[in-house]
């Protein structure tokens, strides 16, 4: 089985690219629901990673994020006010970043 | 689907070399205003973000990627960051068809004369037309947007630029909301559509508006464009997904995915078509789309001219 390491300190890490209310989710699947890609369970599962802090799953299917139209309709339809397509944004801001440190990870 | 890092290091590259994202310089892609009468003295300025007279070359780059998606070729996009400004922009001058220029410049022609007829008193300088930086950000290079914003708002406010009067909802956007965030510069910004004086004429015609995500979500002007056509006599036919809630075209996937645009922008159609009446489009990106899918999608503002 593979094993992914997870970083608890991510929430703060993810702060500094702009994401702040993202841990309100609590997985309903709205997002996914009314995300005009249909695609598998987008934007939900990137937002599952990111509150457990897998960052190496977040980086494993980084491209997936720049599938994301930020359209904004899963922020206006969120019930809980996460605004996942801020969160999706952050993370775009956190992988850039990463690519920028360690260009062949 | 190209490898995003590569598209966003090519256009960041291309908006620092020559301040917009396709390497080509501002006064090739900026031509528009040549035929009408320029008025450099006004209360705001008209600004135009360059993305109607952009849409051409983006078409033109769209059909090149969507070539080259998922192949081997993909790759060498990434060295296109090499290429020397003056070669883009003789590529762009030969290869863009005229007819595309003249369309998109035709709607720009469109809202002068409608800001003209409203009274509004404006003015257009090219020299201070800049490309807003918007898809950097979108993309998610804030570092790249914030020095570009800092640029463009520093050179607006020393040449005495206060308010803006904006045509597209991505510059809107930017202007708007961003700027003041990324830069610490305000602007007092408009879109065209919020100078439009009533004119009295009326006409029966019968369209749906395909709203812009933008406009509808984030800038929340999506009721306006109604009731200018309400005021107008216009029948507007409302389909499922408008307003606040419009589904989007899918424009915005073009840079990393013309296969993904596509498929996005096939379920829009479909849903566009239901309404069985001419569709209106209100941002340059959205109406390209609906172009290229096969749809006789006019401009807002065009559509507005002959009544206003």
């Amino acid at each position: 089985m593979k094993m992914d390491l997870i970083d608890p300190e991510f929430p703060k890490t993810l702060e500094r690219f702009g994401a702040g209310s993202a841990f309100e989710c609590f997985n309903c699947g709205s997002c996914v629901a009314v995300c005009p890609l249909v695609s598998g369970h987008f934007p939900r599962k990137m937002i599952r990673y990111a509150q457990l802090g897998a960052t190496e799953k977040i980086l494993r299917d980084a491209k997936d994020l720049w599938k994301c139209l930020h359209c904004g309709l899963c922020s206006r339809t969120c019930p809980r006010g996460a605004d996942p397509g801020e969160l999706i944004l952050s993370l775009r801001r956190f992988t850039l970043d990463h690519w920028k440190r360690w260009p062949n990870v | 689907m190209y490898d995003p890092n590569n598209i966003i290091q090519l256009i960041a590259s291309n908006l620092r070399k020559t301040g917009n994202p396709f390497g080509a310089s501002n006064s090739v892609i900026n031509s528009w205003w040549k035929t009408v009468p320029l008025r450099r003295q006004g209360d705001a300025m008209l600004f135009t973000g360059l993305m109607y007279q952009s849409i051409p070359y983006i078409e033109m780059t769209t059909e090149w990627l969507a070539r080259y998606e998922d192949t081997t070729l993909a790759s060498y996009f990434r060295y296109g960051k090499l290429t020397p400004s003056f070669l883009v922009s003789l590529g762009f001058r030969l290869l863009v068809p005229q007819i595309q220029k003249r369309r998109f410049n035709a709607i720009l022609n469109s809202v002068y004369q409608v800001l003209t007829n409203s009274n509004t008193d404006f003015c257009y300088r090219p020299e201070l037309d800049f490309y807003s930086g918007i898809l950097l950000h979108d993309l998610g290079d804030s570092e790249g947007f914030a020095r570009h914003a800092a640029f463009v708002a520093k050179t607006l406010k020393a040449n005495g630029i206060r308010k803006l009067i904006t045509v597209d909802p991505h510059t809107t956007y930017a202007m708007k909301v961003l700027y003041p965030r990324v830069t610490g510069e305000s602007f007092e910004v408009r879109t065209w559509f919020e100078c439009v004086a009533p004119s009295g004429k009326s006409c029966a015609g019968r369209v749906t508006l395909h709203d812009p995500c933008f406009y509808g979500r984030y800038l929340g002007l999506s009721d306006l464009p109604y009731k200018i056509l309400d005021d107008l006599g216009v029948e507007c036919v409302r389909i499922r997904n408008s307003g606040e809630f419009t589904n989007c075209c899918g424009g915005p996937a073009e840079s990393v995915s013309p296969k993904l645009n596509r498929e996005v922008l096939d379920r829009r159609v479909e849903e566009l078509n239901s309404a069985n009446a001419p569709v209106l489009a209100m941002c340059p990106i959205c109406l390209g789309n609906l172009l290229r899918a096969g749809i006789p999608a006019e401009d807002f503002s065009t559509f507005v001219e002959r009544y206003v």
